[in-house]
């Protein structure tokens, strides 16, 4: 394992953490909610797009879409069942609800989906690329550049269009948004959508890199967090940051340590930045 | 109520409840359930004082759960301690494992805090699965059965464990109601309701939730330490989702902060998955879904609807949200 | 007078948990009237003017019925108020701290045609009314200072094309010369055809500007009348204005 490799992976790995994670990054901006469910809408968007193309017979690019309308549907569902508690901020509740959505969503996609490992293949995936002595897929390439374009045009809408000024608006103070005749239940349902859009897409490409499995999730949850709280809770510049240097970490860790405690390790970073600086962990709000 | 018909209406229910088993037929599948309700009822009020009195929620408690277990294992398997010792060892374990934790989370608060705890019950899970000293991913085989000779006790079954399960059980809703009681548990609720308040009134909530946590791991993990020896293995599917939203279903199903919501929480969950299944997958979706509905639409749990035998109960309703306090 | 009243609230009742906070029979505003609020800390100002709009930082309950321009409002969460033209800015944090100035002017919701008594301020509008907002106008919200702050809630509630305006205690905290200044550009918007509900602690600068003045003690109405004839009332006189009744 040459350093340049790992370098290539770590660089892919990160845009594809960040993608894992900006729906969490918003949810958390705009509206101060959590998803515990998460990693659970990761493997379903990983499986729907898997159901597309293999069972429906659907290409790739058709098979992404619907994928992220599944995530719409579920993301709308669970901000709908929890809207009360959301206009309530009772946190406590939400948190626990969306881990509960989880696992439904987590027995209901073993049901349906069957509970033995898959292989998504993608007609970038099975393509290989050989630069001197480095490898990766076309797979990795499209990782990369959606990622970018994501949060490039992420960025875009929330600093620039009124539809980001409406979630800013909310995100700072969702009472004074609805004086300023915002309707906030209207963000909250959108912007869930959009969590559970983002978190579709960033399945659709990244879960090709490995073979999936309903019980999946958790991983990606742990990473999201770890994003997110690294780089500045709501943050998407930060978040993109952050994906990027934990992309690395891991491959780096993962090459010249042990991969099965990548995450671990990932995670205890954070713990040590978190006992370093725990007042550095302020919501900024707006989602910048 | 008077508390002298209370205390004694609680102790004809604790001498009746003994005789559930019996009642129900005696069974070996019904004993097997029993201690497993019993089992799981403990694991859940050590979670109950932190959600319910505390108001944080703490997603770690897996691993309490399974530091008692795999303490328990370790100490009777490779030291060959008896349950007396291993108990002791697993309270000392988690007690520690609670405190590192609770400093680390010390100055985090809401999601942050359950981040974190959730975050380190993924972590122990997968550290569970590849760490040799703790069996890796087979797990550690051969917890011998629960046995104290002193007493000429052994239990090789469930019908023989059950007066274990259900003293552990009675000792562990002592706790609970005599924490509601105390100083700590009226400070903890303070903490939880008003904060501001709590503060000026002297109290110190970091303390008080450090404090609240270090009684409740001992809970949870006491259910573990019995769990090990039911089971008589442990692997790393202690660790499993499956329990911390049984738990947290348990805390919440009935409605908070009653004495014994938990226990009734954790036997409804546990009949319907042993005696009216569907299957693993639909009870999945079953339990996750009595949570969600639980939470949205009845803030004040299964109680709330039978509103009018609550005072039987509950020593004080409390609402599910924080109160705001109000300006004019 | 027989015209309808461009807002009016009958027994408006509001409670906190139990508690209740207001309780009043009959408020009106009629077009182009600037009516203050005035009574003691805790009387229920505040509480009346977001009641109004079923608006609170709390949870109260509201009951009662609110009427803009004859249409029952008491059904509408407080964005469709806003919509129809009922614009409240709180006393407090009235702007949007982590936005600019500018971002805060740009309208939320789509701007309403001008009739139907409702005026539609263009961003040129409000910056030549507030010409201090158009420096600043780069800024964020929590850059500016509390006389600037209340400017631009103002000119945030015009923007959106306000039937009627509800100012909760626009003087507070700020010095004295900037009270005359912000409640005589209260009283030229008036002039220039807006009706207000103002909300004030200062009873003594109020009074120079308002047409009617309503006493507020304990969440009920005790004395309203024309600003003229109350402020020979001696529950007034006595209690705000410092005057010794012989």
């Amino acid at each position: 394992m040459n350093f340049t490799q790992q370098l290539v992976n770590g660089i892919v790995l990160g845009h594809a953490y960040a993608l894992i994670a900006i729906g969490w990054t918003v949810l958390l901006g705009v509206a101060r909610l959590v998803n515990f469910g998460h990693g659970q809408m990761y493997m379903l968007g990983a499986f729907v797009t898997w159901y597309g193309v293999s069972r429906l017979g659907l290409p790739y690019f058709v098979a992404i879409p619907v994928a992220m309308l599944v995530g719409v549907a579920v993301g709308y569902v669970m901000q709908r069942v929890m809207l009360q508690l959301t206009l309530k901020q009772d946190l406590v509740s939400i948190m626990i609800v969306t881990l509960g959505f989880g696992y439904v969503l987590h027995g209901a996609a073993a049901l349906f989906f069957g509970s033995t490992g898959q292989i998504l293949e993608t007609p970038f995936s099975t393509k290989d690329i050989y630069w001197g002595d480095l490898w990766f897929t076309y797979q990795d390439i499209a990782i990369v550049i959606v990622a970018i374009l994501f949060f490039a045009v992420l960025k875009y809408v929330i600093d620039r269009t009124r539809i980001g000024r409406l979630a800013r608006m909310v995100a700072e103070d969702p009472q004074l948004a609805q004086l300023a005749g915002v309707n906030v239940r209207r963000v909250y349902l959108g912007v869930f959508a959009f969590e559970g859009a983002a978190v579709a897409l960033a399945a659709a490409l990244v879960a090709p890199r490995t073979p999936i499995l309903t019980s999946m999730g958790f991983d990606e949850v742990i990473i999201t967090f770890v994003v997110v709280v690294l780089g500045g809770i709501g943050s998407v510049t930060g978040s993109y940051v952050a994906g990027l240097a934990l992309g690395l970490f891991t491959a780096f860790f993962g090459a010249f340590v042990s991969p099965a405690y990548a995450t671990a390790a990932a995670f205890a970073v954070l713990i040590a930045v978190l006992v370093v600086r725990p007042g550095g962990l302020a919501v900024s709000p707006g989602g910048r | 109520m008077n508390s002298g018909i209370k205390t004694v209406l609680f102790a004809a229910l604790a001498v009746i409840g003994f005789f559930v088993p019996t009642l129900l037929g005696g069974s070996g599948a019904v004993y097997a359930a029993c201690v497993l309700i019993a089992i799981f009822a403990v694991m859940s009020y050590g979670l109950d004082i932190v959600v319910s009195d505390l108001g944080e929620v703490s997603l770690a408690h897996t691993v309490f759960f399974a530091v008692g277990a795999y303490t328990t294992a370790l100490l009777s398997v490779s030291a060959g301690l008896g349950p007396v010792l291993s108990l002791a060892g697993a309270i000392l374990m988690v007690l520690l494992v609670a405190a590192a934790l609770g400093f680390v989370t010390l100055q985090l608060r809401e999601f942050v805090f359950s981040l974190v705890t959730y975050a380190v019950a993924v972590v122990a899970a997968t550290i569970a699965q590849n760490w040799d000293f703790l069996g890796g991913s087979d797990g550690l085989r051969g917890i011998p059965a629960f046995e104290l000779s002193w007493l000429g006790f052994k239990a090789r079954n469930d019908q023989e464990l059950w007066p274990v399960a259900y003293l552990l059980l009675l000792v562990a809703i002592y706790l609970v109601s005599a924490f509601r009681r105390s100083k700590l548990g009226q400070a903890a609720m303070m903490v939880h309701l008003n904060q501001r308040l709590a503060v000026t009134s002297g109290v110190d909530p970091q303390r008080i939730r450090l404090q609240v946590f270090l009684v409740s791991a001992p809970i949870t993990a006491s259910a573990g330490w019995l769990y090990a020896y039911q089971r008589a293995y442990i692997s790393a599917d202690v660790l499993e989702t499956y329990f911390l939203i049984l738990m947290l279903t348990a805390v919440v199903v009935m409605g908070r902060r009653l004495l014994l919501g938990p226990l009734l929480g954790v036997a409804l969950i546990q009949i319907q998955e042993k005696f009216f299944s569907f299957g693993g997958y639909v009870d999945k979706i079953i339990l996750g879904s009595v949570l969600i509905l639980t939470l949205a639409f009845l803030p004040n749990g299964l109680f709330g609807v039978v509103a009018p035998l609550r005072n039987l109960f509950i020593r004080r309703a409390t609402p599910v949200g924080k109160t705001i306090p109000e300006r004019s | 007078m027989n015209t309808r009243p461009v807002l009016e609230a009958t027994n408006l009742r509001v409670a906190y948990g139990g508690n209740i906070a207001l309780d009043v029979p009959r408020i009106a505003v009629r077009e182009r009237e600037l009516v203050g609020v005035v009574g003691a800390n805790g009387a229920g100002k505040s509480t009346l003017v977001n009641g109004l709009l079923g608006w609170s930082r709390g949870s109260p309950k509201v009951s009662g019925k609110v009427m803009l321009d004859g249409k029952d409002m008491s059904r509408l969460p407080p964005h469709e108020r806003v919509k129809a033209g009922l614009l409240l800015i709180p006393e407090g944090k009235l702007v949007f701290t982590q936005m600019s100035v500018e971002e805060n002017l740009a309208a939320s919701v789509n701007a309403p045609h001008d009739g139907q008594g409702r005026r539609h301020y263009s961003i040129d509008d409000v910056y030549t009314l507030f010409p201090r907002l158009y420096e600043r106008r780069h800024h964020l919200g929590s850059q500016l200072s509390g006389g600037e702050r209340q400017m631009l809630g103002i000119a945030r509630a015009l923007r959106l094309g306000p039937r009627a305006l509800l100012l909760d205690e626009p003087s507070i905290g700020l010095a004295p010369r900037l009270v005359s200044t912000v409640l005589e550009t209260v009283r030229s918007l008036v002039d220039s055809g807006l009706t207000v509900l103002l909300v004030e602690q200062n009873v003594r600068a109020a009074i120079e500007v308002v047409d009617r003045l309503v006493l507020l003690e304990r969440g009920r109405i005790i004395a309203e009348g024309p600003a003229s004839e109350m402020r020979d009332d001696p529950r007034i006189a006595e209690a705000y204005l410092g005057a010794h009744v012989a």
